[in-house]
Formats: structure tokens, C-alpha cells, sequence
């Protein structure tokens, strides 16, 4: 019983420490009871959330969930990183329509484990877009609703007489009315994924689409110039937008309307609950919703936050109850009253639409009337890379280094063969 | 017993052709390698072999020979980017290299206040890139920017500088010039307070003017240690991601885009792992030859002038 550690032992011990880590994550795959998830995260009320949820469902169920939170765009890279690694370190994810098609071959699909009746009462608009279009398979289950209105200083249009705009024009013109003195009338992001949104919308407004019958580009229609010009121009011409806005994503969007600097945006339903904190803002009181502007269609992007199934997870059951309870009334509910997130269930949206009052009874009408006109870019073969080629097209018109026709023009003839080859026309 | 082991320790000797010495040594650095294997060259080599499919996760990853590389290589989007990396690279370490040789040689004297001045010049590199990323989206800001405010205060227009293509990319060469400047000073000083003094004497008493001293003595002198500086910087400039993610994200349209920012977004943007692969290993390829140039082109001629 020496108390020096010999070359053998000092081996030995190395060799079971490291089997023992190797035989870890087997030994934990073999509990049944215990499931692991990745999860979002956005601000200081969702790790209080989760952590209810999950409570909840222990409770219920019996099988613990040990979960890791992110927020939106560390996510969205993780999940890119482990779904090309084939781990099975995760058994749920979070996830979301924007990049759906890239996950088709990675998530398992969750159509056997929702009945038709289940399905019926999500928005058909959400439940469309989580599908994969080659093999009507549902990648993942919407959790709520993503979708814009416009929210403007009510103050500020009372004492200039302004109405909120309904048309393009009237987006131009309150804005010319309200910019000066430090302040803009109106604020986009034109940036990355929020600056393709922005296009998006406008491009259905203006009448066009992504992609044409044959799913062949034609973003680059008469429509879509007149989208992209249209949007150039409230940055470049009328100037009713700040410079900056090409560097723009969400939350400096946000920032610049809940700052009191600009007086008019379009935005999340998120924004509903910051706006009205008095900690995270500075207009509480002072602004109003009314519907997103509309120019020969009221067509803007109805998208959803889902749960989706590891394809590689070794606890499928337990998993799917828990993807089943995150899009439970009680979950949607608890998430409606702490983030006024919009429900995907359109039963409880309903309900919630029915139970509320004043303004919010408003603005969750007009979230409503969005969703059920709303619309999201195909989820295509190749369309995840195409949305990157996008980016630097739409910020290359609106910062005026080429034209929005020569833009979309070569955009269109670099996405084509992208998709081509990705296989969307095989 | 220890008959008994000698013995076969001296049986080892004859059977291996190492010495017992040295197979301990690999023995005992083993866990050190299969670690670096594991976390090094692993990795290296995956990537290596994956910029030769298709590999995205369309579930198949076919074997396409070199067709990532000629993708980017005749693609508008690396060629940008190939580009920006360029202009990039050589007026930042351009501007650092002689920035930091003529602060150091202002450093190195004996005027008052300069042991401050050193300490201070520690400050920038030692803030995390993505800390200075953060300090001058702010600074360069069109409405709320310090820089900006400071020019109306003289009555001077405002400069767009993250939104127009060409200010854009004088601001992350502005970030990186004011984090990296400092280092080559350091570099540069322990390089000047390292050299003889004999022939600087020699040429002051000589009649040489600080001018001549400098160009005819000291920067051949310095040779070597701006060389170092040179290598240590190139490697950096293709590394650089940190400052302009959180500044431009690669923006507006592409305009500040390097060769690692292009490679991010084809992989975690795009899902296209292939092409990021491909991207990674061209940037690797160019800075081993520019490297190469740095080093070979000198040895060429002195091989030459020895013939």
C-alpha cells in the first residue's frame, strides 16, 4: 500500500478515466427517462420559462429534460454544426421556417406523431412552410407565430394630424412629414435575413414571387424592381429612413423606434411586450399598432418558432412528448402572457383574441389578419444559399453600388444554378 | 531483480531500433499527440477532404474532384471577397508596419512621458477583437457616432461610414490598423533596444545625419525582427473575423467581405460546407505563398548574388 503512484497505475487510471468518458454518453443515451434539448433563449423572462416548462413536464410525464438555451443566431449555427456531424448529443431542438430546408434529411419527421385533427389547429400557413415540399414530410411543429405590424407614435401623429400609412405612397408621405430635427419617420433594417424579409414583403406587395411555376427564380420581375427600388428609395431618396439602416438588423430596428429617435416601424410581436416596459423603453404610452403597409396586394411574412426531432436521437418517444407539450395551450398560453408571443394554435389564438382588450385586442386582430394573408420564400433545394447570395444583393442596391434591376438580375441567373445543382429541378 | 530487468531491458534494445530512452519519451508523450491528433489534424484533414464534395446536408455528399474550388475561384462572390482581402491586407500591414517603426524609433528616445507612452501602447491589443469590433460600430455610427459628431462640430459633412462600399472598408482597416499598431511598436522597440551601438556611434562620429542612421544602419539591422512582424501579420490579416462580423457582418453588399467572414457565411448561413472548406483552404494556400514570397524572394537573390 504504497503511497507513490506507479508508471502502471498511473496508466491503468488514465485508461479508465478515458473509457469511462468514451462509455459516458451510452450509458446516459440509456436512460429512457431523461431526454436533452437545445433551446432558444431571448432576453432575461425565457430561461424562467423554459425552466417552468420543463418543471411542468417532469411533473407530468416523469422524464427530465436537460437542456442548453441559446439565443437565435448561435442556434442556428450550433444546429448547423451538429445536424453535419450526425450528433445525437441533442434529442429536441429549437428551430425555425427560415432555414427549415437545410434540416429536411436531419430532423425526423414529425407527421406520424400528430394526428390530422392535431395538425388542423395550427395556422396552415405555419404548418405548410415546416414541410418539405419533395415529400410532404413536417420537419418541425410551429410553437407560435412570427409576423409583422406596423407600430408608430401615436402622440406624434395626433399632433401633426397624420393617419398611420395603408399604402406605399403614404409610407412616403407621413414619413417626408415627420423627418427632421434628428428624427425619421419611418426605420428598416436593410441588413442580412431581416433585409431579405424586408424585400420579401414588398416583392408580394408589389405583386411578384420568389419563384415562378417551374420554381425557376423571378424575384427579379417588374415587381421585384419596383420592390427593391421602392425600398432603396426610402433610404436613398426620401431619405425618411436613418443612414444607418444598412447596417440595420432587428434590434437596432427596434432600438431606433423604442428609443423615441424614429416614429414608425414594422415589427415582431416581441415588440408588443417591449414597448410596453418601461425598462426597455422609452415611448411606453405613446405608440399605437395599425395593419403593415400594402401596395397592389396586404401580403407580408407569416412564419413560426417550432420544435423539431433529432433525426439521430436514440429517445424518439420521450422526445416527441416533450415537442408535444412546448406546443401545448398551456405552453402557448404561458408564452403569450409573458412575451405576447402570438400562438400557433389557432383555437388558443382565438381564445386570446377574444379575452383581450383595448389596444392589444387590436393589434392581436391585426397580427390575426396578417397571418391568415401571410406568406414565407419557398423552402427549395438550395434556397439557404440563394438567401445568402440575396443579402449581399439587396444591400448592394440599397447602398448604391449597383442598381435594384441589375442586382436581382444577377442574382436571379446565380441562384438558378444553385438550386439547379442543388437538385430543386431533379 | 534487477539483473532480471536490465536483461530485458537490453532484450528491448535488441528487437526495437530505438533506444529504450526514446521509446519512453514517445511513450510518455503520447496522450500529448493522440490529443493534437484528435484536435488538430483531425479536424485539418476532414476539412481538407470535405472541400472535395458536395457536402452540405442534403443527406448525400457526392465526390466532386476540385469543382468547389473552381466554383469559388471563377465565383463573383470570392473574387470580391479575394479582393477585399486584398486591399485588406496590404494597407493594413502597410500602415501598421511603418506606423509602428516610426513610433517605436519616437518610443525609444529619451523624451519625457515615454514610459507611459509604452504602457499605454499595451491597451489595444490587449481588448478582445470582438470588444473593439463593438467600440467602433459605435464610433463610426452616422447618428449617434462620436467621429461623425466631431466632424459637425467643425461644420464637415457627415461620412457614411459603414454604409457606403468604400467607407465601409477604410473603417475595419481603421479598427485593425488602431489594434494592431501597437503590437508591431512593442516588436519594433525590443528590436531597437536590442541592437549594437558601436556602428551608430561609428556613424555619428562619422557625420551621419539620425536620418542616415536610421535608413543605413538601423533598418537593415531590423531586418530580421520586420520580417517576423511582416509573417505575424500576414497570417493575422487572414485570420480576421471578430471585428468585421460585428461591425459590417461582411456588409453593405459584400463591400468589407474577407476570405473568413465568406467562409462563415457559406457554412452557417448557407449550410454549404464544401465551399466554406474550399474558401478556407484557398486563404490557407495564399498566405503560405505570400509567406513563401516573403522568405524565398530574399534567399533567391542572396543565393545569386553567392553564385
Amino acid at each position: 500500500m504504497s503511497g507513490t503512484l506507479s508508471r502502471r497505475k498511473f496508466l491503468a487510471a488514465s485508461a479508465a478515466v478515458t473509457a469511462g468518458s468514451l462509455a459516458a454518453p451510452w450509458v446516459a443515451r440509456a436512460d429512457a427517462k431523461e431526454i436533452t434539448a437545445l433551446l432558444i433563449t431571448g432576453g432575461p423572462l425565457y430561461p424562467k420559462y423554459w425552466e417552468k416548462i420543463v418543471q411542468d413536464f417532469t411533473a407530468k410525464t416523469g422524464i427530465k429534460v436537460r437542456y442548453d438555451l441559446l439565443e437565435f443566431t448561435p442556434l442556428t449555427a450550433k444546429v448547423v454544426t451538429l445536424s453535419a456531424a450526425r450528433s445525437s448529443q441533442y434529442d429536441v431542438y429549437s428551430t425555425h421556417t427560415a432555414q427549415i430546408d437545410s434540416y429536411f434529411n436531419h430532423f425526423a419527421p414529425l407527421n406520424s406523431y400528430f394526428s390530422d385533427s392535431e395538425l388542423a389547429d395550427f395556422y396552415p400557413v405555419a404548418v405548410k412552410y415546416l414541410r418539405d415540399p419533395k415529400t410532404g414530410n413536417l420537419a418541425a411543429i410551429p410553437r407560435n407565430m412570427d409576423a409583422r405590424v406596423q407600430y408608430y407614435r401615436s402622440d406624434i401623429y395626433q399632433e401633426k394630424g397624420l393617419k398611420p400609412a395603408e399604402t406605399w405612397e403614404e409610407l412616403i408621405d407621413v414619413g417626408l412629414k415627420l423627418t427632421g430635427n434628428g428624427h425619421y419617420g419611418l426605420v428598416v433594417p436593410g441588413q442580412g435575413d431581416p433585409a431579405q424579409r424586408t424585400f420579401s414583403d414588398l416583392l408580394w406587395q408589389a405583386g411578384g414571387d420568389w419563384v415562378d411555376q417551374a420554381n425557376k427564380p423571378a424575384f427579379n420581375s417588374e415587381a421585384g424592381i419596383k420592390a427593391l427600388t421602392f425600398y432603396r428609395d426610402l433610404i436613398q431618396k426620401h431619405q425618411i429612413v436613418p443612414p444607418d439602416a444598412v447596417g440595420y438588423q432587428w434590434n437596432e430596428n427596434s432600438t431606433e423606434f423604442s428609443s423615441g429617435t424614429v416614429y414608425a416601424t414594422f415589427d415582431w410581436p416581441g415588440a408588443f411586450a417591449t414597448l410596453s416596459n418601461p425598462e426597455t423603453s422609452r415611448v411606453v404610452g405613446k405608440w399605437s399598432t395599425a395593419p403593415y403597409v400594402r401596395d397592389k396586394a396586404a401580403i407580408s411574412c407569416a412564419i413560426s418558432h417550432a420544435m423539431a426531432l433529432n433525426g439521430q436521437s436514440a429517445r424518439k418517444e420521450p422526445a416527441v412528448e416533450f415537442i408535444k407539450y412546448t406546443v401545448s395551450t398551456d405552453a402557448q398560453r404561458l408564452q403569450f402572457d409573458q412575451f405576447t408571443n402570438f400562438p400557433s394554435s389557432q383555437s388558443l389564438a382565438k381564445e386570446v383574441i377574444a379575452a383581450a382588450k383595448g389596444p392589444q385586442a387590436t393589434w392581436l386582430q391585426q397580427l390575426e389578419t396578417t397571418i391568415a394573408n401571410g406568406k414565407e420564400w419557398p423552402k427549395l433545394a438550395g434556397f439557404s444559399k440563394v438567401c445568402t447570395l440575396m443579402f449581399s444583393a439587396i444591400e448592394q442596391a440599397l447602398s448604391d453600388q449597383a442598381s435594384p434591376a441589375d442586382s436581382l438580375n444577377q442574382a436571379a441567373t446565380e441562384a438558378e444554378e444553385i438550386m439547379r445543382r442543388a437538385g430543386a429541378y431533379d | 531483480m534487477s539483473t532480471v530487468v536490465q536483461h530485458q531491458v537490453s532484450g528491448r534494445r535488441r528487437r526495437s531500433p530505438l533506444p529504450y530512452t526514446w521509446q519512453r519519451g514517445y511513450l510518455l508523450a503520447s496522450p500529448a499527440l493522440l490529443v493534437m491528433l484528435a484536435i488538430l489534424i483531425y479536424p485539418l484533414g476532414y476539412s481538407f477532404i470535405m472541400s472535395f464534395f458536395r457536402w452540405d446536408l442534403s443527406g448525400s455528399a457526392p465526390f466532386i474532384g476540385t469543382g468547389n474550388y473552381t466554383d469559388e475561384l471563377f465565383g463573383r462572390q470570392f473574387n470580391q471577397a479575394l479582393r477585399n482581402q486584398t486591399i485588406f491586407s496590404v494597407v493594413s500591414i502597410t500602415i501598421e508596419v511603418v506606423a509602428g517603426m516610426a513610433i517605436a524609433v519616437l518610443v525609444n528616445g529619451k523624451l519625457r512621458g515615454m514610459r507611459l507612452a509604452r504602457t499605454l501602447l499595451l491597451v489595444p491589443p490587449m481588448i478582445a477583437p470582438a470588444v473593439v469590433g463593438l467600440n467602433f460600430r459605435w464610433l463610426f455610427n452616422t447618428q449617434y457616432g462620436l467621429v461623425d459628431a466631431l466632424l459637425r462640430m467643425f461644420n464637415l459633412p457627415d461620412i457614411p461610414w459603414l454604409n457606403d462600399p468604400t467607407w465601409a472598408l477604410v473603417s475595419v482597416i481603421v479598427a485593425d490598423v488602431w489594434q494592431n499598431t501597437p503590437l508591431m511598436v512593442l516588436l519594433f522597440l525590443a528590436g531597437l533596444q536590442s541592437l549594437p551601438q558601436e556602428p551608430l556611434e561609428a556613424a555619428t562620429v562619422d557625420g551621419a545625419t539620425p536620418w542616415q542612421r536610421f535608413w543605413h544602419i538601423v533598418l537593415p539591422l531590423m531586418r530580421p525582427v520586420i520580417m517576423i512582424a511582416l509573417m505575424l501579420r500576414i497570417i493575422d490579416t487572414f485570420r480576421t473575423f471578430d471585428v468585421v462580423w460585428l461591425m459590417t457582418q461582411g456588409g453593405p453588399g459584400g463591400a468589407t467581405n474577407l476570405l473568413t467572414v465568406y467562409s462563415y457565411l457559406l457554412a452557417f448561413q448557407a449550410v454549404d460546407f464544401g465551399h466554406a472548406a474550399a474558401v478556407s483552404y484557398i486563404a490557407l494556400g495564399m498566405s503560405l505563398f505570400v509567406l513563401g514570397l516573403l522568405y524565398g524572394v530574399p534567399w533567391l537573390i542572396a543565393k545569386r548574388r553567392a553564385i
